[in-house]
């Protein structure tokens, strides 16, 4: 499962000229914290997400075949299609997809970088938990 | 020991008072009951979190301080997701701190409409305590950035009224970060003012504690229960009760506070219905130089000219590439070339002043359930709010513009401006947000329509007080902070007042 994630993650945000694609590490890190973090909904939601997005060549490309096994011009059309289909319930699955894989796209060093952004340092955990007093 | 969170063990509290929910609402409460001597006990689902804890990327806001991880969606014609605070402090450690005084107009429909009189004197009164305890003020030159910026030169050179923001962010150092809390400190948030004045006082603050339901007893309100869950993971911890000697006032927001009174077993035909919103939608500009739009307050610059005819607001916001990076259209390498003008973009907004209106029930686990669509009308509203915007862009010197709705082009040119006007008017060809909520449990003088009188008491309950937005019966067409707090102090002195 997490190779389907990550594969179709990454559909979404390849490398171009101008920008850098979201790396592999970066995908498994964000897919890590929301194993660990994340409501159950928010996990199924993005799962959803990736096998529709998997299995759904047909409905974008006319390709009876799953987007793994795709091209890379084929699923990058897949890509830019789905986004945009207008089977709205579907369209809105994809959209779980690519707004996690946006969130680890545009949190990465090089990408911020190469927006002129300083680079995000690891996220800080609420110091006030347990029985304290502030 | 006066704060505990997620323990293990079960707790269990006598106060004169509880309030449930920190946010904008509830925190002033609490801090006036407990300045006024009362014992109060203010219990907050969300985690605690210092300005120093506050997370850095979007993916670490929406796990420590958006509600549901900021996707919980309406349910209706287009699933738009519903953005609200959870932590303490609510809504008030996320949002941008823009105050505005409560209009006149509203004033005078309330009470023309449901028999709503005698607020305007005292909620006046109240934001002027409340400007100068949150040390109000304008956005300053040097804090606009170049993205508020423009927004101000277009909307002069368009011909209408704008201004830089009335905010509540002394020293604002022009992080842009305002949606991921101000890690600088400089946001004056209920958990930064209100919330101390509690503990000061001897009071108790509850976090990571979710109530489950209020306890009624002989049609009196006695207090609370739930179970502490953990911060990082959301696991459950122990059970808690807090025995309230005097009320429970509730402020868990539009959306918590109806299911919370549904999951309390209180009955009442308008529990739940009149929810309203102001639904948000973008319009990105891209310009011949870098905005850098992270550079300068988030949301610096506002216009009300449009708030009564034909019914919006418009302001900036500072979006990070993540969130423009699942808001523009598209996919794959085509995506990614739009995302490479980002350092162009300028982000302007709208907030539709709407008149459609929606339910909120408890569904499955408890969990609120948003119905909500807008009409024809609010989407007129909408189309002519983003038209406006893109002709604000244009005047400030964009070379193209990105509607963001289906069926419309990717950008368009100067040219090509009034093509916005024949846009869809199906909400399922639109992307937008609902930040800015009311209603569900109203404020009235009609018994049979409103669930709580105009002093904010829930009929029918003794002793249980709503403090929050889920008690403005209508929209506000303004940003919706400074009116909630006033309310709720308001009804706070008045409860007081009773008490005595
Ligand atoms: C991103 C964003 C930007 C905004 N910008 C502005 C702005 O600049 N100016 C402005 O005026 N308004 C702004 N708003 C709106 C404003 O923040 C809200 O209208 C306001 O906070 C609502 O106040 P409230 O007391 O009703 O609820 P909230 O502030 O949302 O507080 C409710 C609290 O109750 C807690 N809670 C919920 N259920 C339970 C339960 N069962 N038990 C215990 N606690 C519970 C929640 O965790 C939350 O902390 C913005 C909102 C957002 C999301
Ligand atoms: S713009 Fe930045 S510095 Fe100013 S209040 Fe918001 S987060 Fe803080």
């Amino acid at each position: 499962m997490r190779w389907i994630l990550t594969r179709a993650m990454q559909a979404f945000f390849p490398h171009t000229d101008a920008l850098p694609g979201l790396a592999e590490e970066a995908a498994h890190a964000h897919l890590d914290r929301l194993d660990a973090e994340a409501p159950l909904l928010f996990r199924l939601g993005l799962i959803a997400g990736a096998l529709a997005f998997t299995l759904s060549p047909l409905l974008t490309v006319g390709l009876p075949l799953p987007s793994l096994w795709l091209s890379a011009e084929r699923l990058d059309l897949h890509a830019d299609r789905a986004a945009s289909h207008p089977l709205y319930l579907y369209k809105m699955l994809i959209f779980t997809l690519k707004m996690n894989a946006g969130l680890a796209w545009g949190a990465q060093d090089q990408v911020r970088r190469a927006l002129a952004l300083a680079p995000l340092p690891p996220d800080p955990r609420t110091t006030l938990a347990g029985e304290v007093t502030p | 020991m006066t704060h505990r969170s997620a323990g293990v063990r079960p707790t269990h509290l006598s106060a004169d008072y509880v309030v449930v929910g920190s946010g904008a609402g509830g925190a002033i409460a609490a801090a006036e009951l407990a300045r006024a001597g009362a014992r109060v006990a203010l219990i907050e689902a969300g985690a605690w979190r210092q300005p120093q804890d506050l997370p850095h990327s979007i993916l670490g806001t929406f796990g420590a301080t958006l509600d549901q991880w900021g996707v919980s969606i309406t349910r209706g014609r287009a699933l738009w997701p519903i953005v609200q605070g959870r932590a303490v402090g609510g809504g008030t450690v996320v949002n941008s701190a823009i105050i505005v005084r409560t209009p006149a107009d509203l004033f005078e429909r309330w009470s023309s409409e449901l028999g709503i009189d005698g607020l305007a004197d005292a909620v006046w009164a109240a934001q002027d305590e409340i400007e100068a305890e949150l040390e109000v003020g304008p956005t300053q030159p040097d804090q606009l950035g170049r993205h508020n910026a423009l927004a101000l030169a277009g909307a002069a050179a368009a011909g209408y009224p704008s201004h830089p923001t009335v905010r509540a962010t002394p020293g604002c150092a022009g992080a842009g970060t305002c949606l991921q809390g101000c890690r600088r400190g400089h946001k004056r948030s209920a958990d930064l003012v209100y919330v101390p004045q509690v503990l000061d006082a001897g009071g108790w603050v509850l976090s990571n504690a979710p109530v489950r339901r209020v306890l009624v007893q002989g049609g009196k309100a006695v207090g609370v229960a739930g179970r502490f869950i953990d911060p990082i993971t959301g696991r459950p911890g122990g059970t808690f009760r807090v025995d309230a000697d005097k009320a429970v006032i509730l402020a868990a927001s539009a959306a918590h506070t109806p299911t919370l009174l549904q999951r309390s077993g209180v009955r009442h035909p308008a529990l739940g219905e009149g929810f309203r919103a102001h639904p948000g939608t973008t319009s990105f500009g891209i310009y011949p130089d870098p905005v850098d739009m992270v550079q300068g307050a988030s949301q610096g610059w506002a216009s009300t000219a449009f708030r009564t005819d034909p019914g919006y607001k418009l302001e900036t916001l500072s979006m990070p590439p993540e969130l423009v990076a699942g808001r523009l259209m598209g996919g794959g390498k085509a995506l990614v070339d739009r995302l490479a003008a980002y350092r162009h973009m300028a982000c302007f907004v709208v907030g539709i002043r709407a008149e459609s209106v929606g339910t909120v029930r408890a569904g499955w686990g408890g969990a609120p359930v948003v119905r909500y669509t807008l009409d024809r009308a609010d989407m007129e509203r909408a189309r002519h709010a983003i038209w406006t915007l893109a002709r604000t862009h244009f005047a400030a010197g964009a070379e193209a513009v990105v509607p963001g709705v289906v069926g419309l082009p990717y950008s368009l040119g100067p040219d090509q401006v009034d093509r916005i006007l024949q846009a869809s008017l199906d909400p399922r060809h639109w992307v937008a947000i609902l930040s800015h909520l009311f209603g569900g449990a109203v404020m009235g003088a009609d018994p049979q329509r409103a669930v709580c009188d105009p002093r904010g008491r829930v009929r029918g309950v003794r002793g249980l007080l709503v403090v929050d937005a889920a008690v403005i019966p209508s929209n506000l067409g303004v940003n919706p902070q400074h009116t909630i707090m006033a309310l709720s102090r308001t009804f706070t002195r008045r409860l007081l007042e009773e008490g005595a």
